[in-house]
């Protein structure tokens, strides 16, 4: 029976103590649509550099003059490796033919050549989750070692880039999402507190009249609440007017920013995790008072 | 229904009631009277346990105050209306918020509330002022809203700290007119005050109190 009081004295007060409200709602709102951009950015990243793994891939250059029978082995004992999912034979011929594709402005280079000095090689495509530097390393090792095959070539960097990329996207997303939820609590916290104090004379009437610890605690838990709630709300407005600014702004300048990828979710997210935030806040501060 | 037994009170080095002993039966009407300065809003505060005796110990009813668990205040604190020389209404609350809080706190439905404000504000005639807020009543309206969240909840008995020493003659011989109202329907109350005029020729006990030391005086 309490609870439909307990609104009640929420929103009065929302509407009462306006300014401290609009300023907490405003400020939690900014916090979450920091959050929600370089969220938005990680992402992407995550997405490009899941992408990466899909591009890399290994080449194993093998001796000339190898038989038909032999190349055949070659294939066969990659073949059995787990970690391998996608061979590629390339001839002397299609070689010279990719090369000549690669050179077109620079054809006249390859004219004076009496015969194809490129030699065979196995275009290698391996799982997603391994490529790691090390990972691969060690298999370019193993590849290696197999007869008939003159060297293994590995874009090195490029597994060390996707690798350490990803590690710190993770990494970022955790500093920034921790640090911001953490302003967001504190922000709420401190604006509870003050709303506390300001009410403390009503507070005292009330506590007089018999009211408990829940009674007197549960309007500010509520209006922690609705502050972490509406500066969700406010956050995700912000975080679509960025989106589709960019889309029909900025692109035009920046092309690359266009391929941005929205998730629609944070919409809904937003306003729940201010929700939460906003709760948990005004539960620390009403907890710490002294009634 | 209310006993002090060797009471005492000290701020700091300082003796606020010295070994107080006195009891108040049920039904009673009760003036504690003394200086400014004296201990009688110390004594009241007591027993609405706003402060802690240091020594000695306070029954009301069942409840021995020395060993009351906090979680038990609230309990007591709903069944003591207390009405306080500047009213302690809730300004952004209506007339009617203001009284029906008293049951609020108590988890009463609203259906209920409605019913007992009325009949509450109708006892302190002020039944035409409960959409009012306290900045538009005069002195003794508000005091009169005071009482009627003092008797909202049918407490126990009542405690009233300075009740009239805002207002003005008139308004203050209206109040007492109310409180022994309320006391000839059967509720125990506890008036404080410096008032002499209040209890001259009503008959009921009175308890002086001066620089702690409580002496009997007798009927006015």
């Amino acid at each position: 029976m309490a609870l439909p009081y307990s609104f009640k004295s929420a929103f009065q007060s929302l509407c009462r103590e306006k300014w401290i409200n609009a300023l907490s709602i405003f400020t939690v709102a900014s916090s979450l649509l920091i959050i929600t951009l370089i969220s938005l950015f990680l992402y992407n990243i995550d997405i490009a550099a899941k992408g990466l793994p899909e591009r890399f891939s290994m080449v194993a250059y093998l001796k000339d003059n190898l038989t038909k029978e032999q190349t055949q082995e070659i294939i066969s004992s990659l073949d059995r490796k787990n970690e391998i999912v996608h061979l590629k034979y390339i001839s002397k011929d299609e070689a010279m033919q990719e090369l000549k594709q690669a050179l077109t402005e620079s054809i006249a280079l390859l004219e004076g050549l009496e015969e194809n000095p490129l030699t065979p090689s196995i275009e290698i495509r391996l799982q997603e989750e391994i490529v790691k530097s090390a990972y691969v390393k060690r298999l370019a090792e193993e590849i290696k070692k197999i007869p008939g095959i003159d060297n293994v070539y590995y874009g090195e960097e490029i597994a060390e880039t996707v690798y350490l990329l990803k590690r710190s996207v993770q990494n970022m997303s955790m500093i920034i999402f921790v640090s911001v939820t953490s302003g967001i609590v504190f922000v709420i916290y401190s604006s509870v507190n003050i709303l506390f104090y300001r009410r403390r004379s009503e507070i005292e009437i009330i506590a007089l009249l018999g009211a408990t610890g829940g009674f007197i605690r549960t309007p500010f838990i509520i209006e922690g609440g609705f502050i972490g709630f509406a500066g969700g709300i406010l956050g995700a407005l912000g975080a679509l007017a960025f989106y589709f600014g960019i889309t029909y702004n900025i692109s035009a300048i920046m092309p690359m920013l266009g391929a941005l990828i929205f998730p629609i979710e944070i919409l809904f997210l937003l306003p729940v995790a201010g929700s939460i935030l906003g709760i948990t806040g005004s539960i620390i501060a009403v907890g710490r008072l002294r009634l | 229904m209310i006993t002090f037994q060797n009471v005492s009170k000290y701020y700091e080095s300082e003796t606020i009631l010295r070994n107080i002993s006195f009891s108040a039966q049920k039904g009673e009407m009760l003036f504690i009277t003394g200086p400014t300065g004296a201990g009688k809003s110390t004594l009241l505060k007591l027993l609405y346990l706003s402060e802690y005796p240091d020594e000695g110990d306070i029954v009301i009813g069942d409840f021995h105050l020395a060993s009351l668990k906090p979680s038990w205040i609230p309990l007591l604190r709903r069944n003591i209306g207390v009405v306080f020389q500047d009213f302690k209404l809730i300004n952004n609350l209506s007339v009617f918020d203001n009284v029906a809080l008293a049951l609020r706190v108590k988890g009463r439905s609203e259906r209920d509330i409605k019913d007992a404000v009325f009949d509450a504000l109708k006892k302190v005639h002020l039944r035409q002022k409960a959409n009012s807020y306290p900045r538009k009543l005069s002195g003794g309206e508000m005091q009169r809203a005071a009482i009627a969240r003092a008797i909202v909840s049918e407490p126990l008995f009542i405690l009233a700290d300075e009740p009239t020493g805002n207002l003005d003659s008139n308004t203050t011989v209206d109040i007492m007119r109310l409180f022994l109202d309320i006391n000839i329907q059967g509720t125990t109350i506890l008036i404080a005050t410096h008032n002499r005029e209040l209890f001259r020729h009503s008959g009921k006990r009175v308890l002086r109190l001066d620089r702690g030391v409580m002496t009997e005086e007798g009927g006015g």
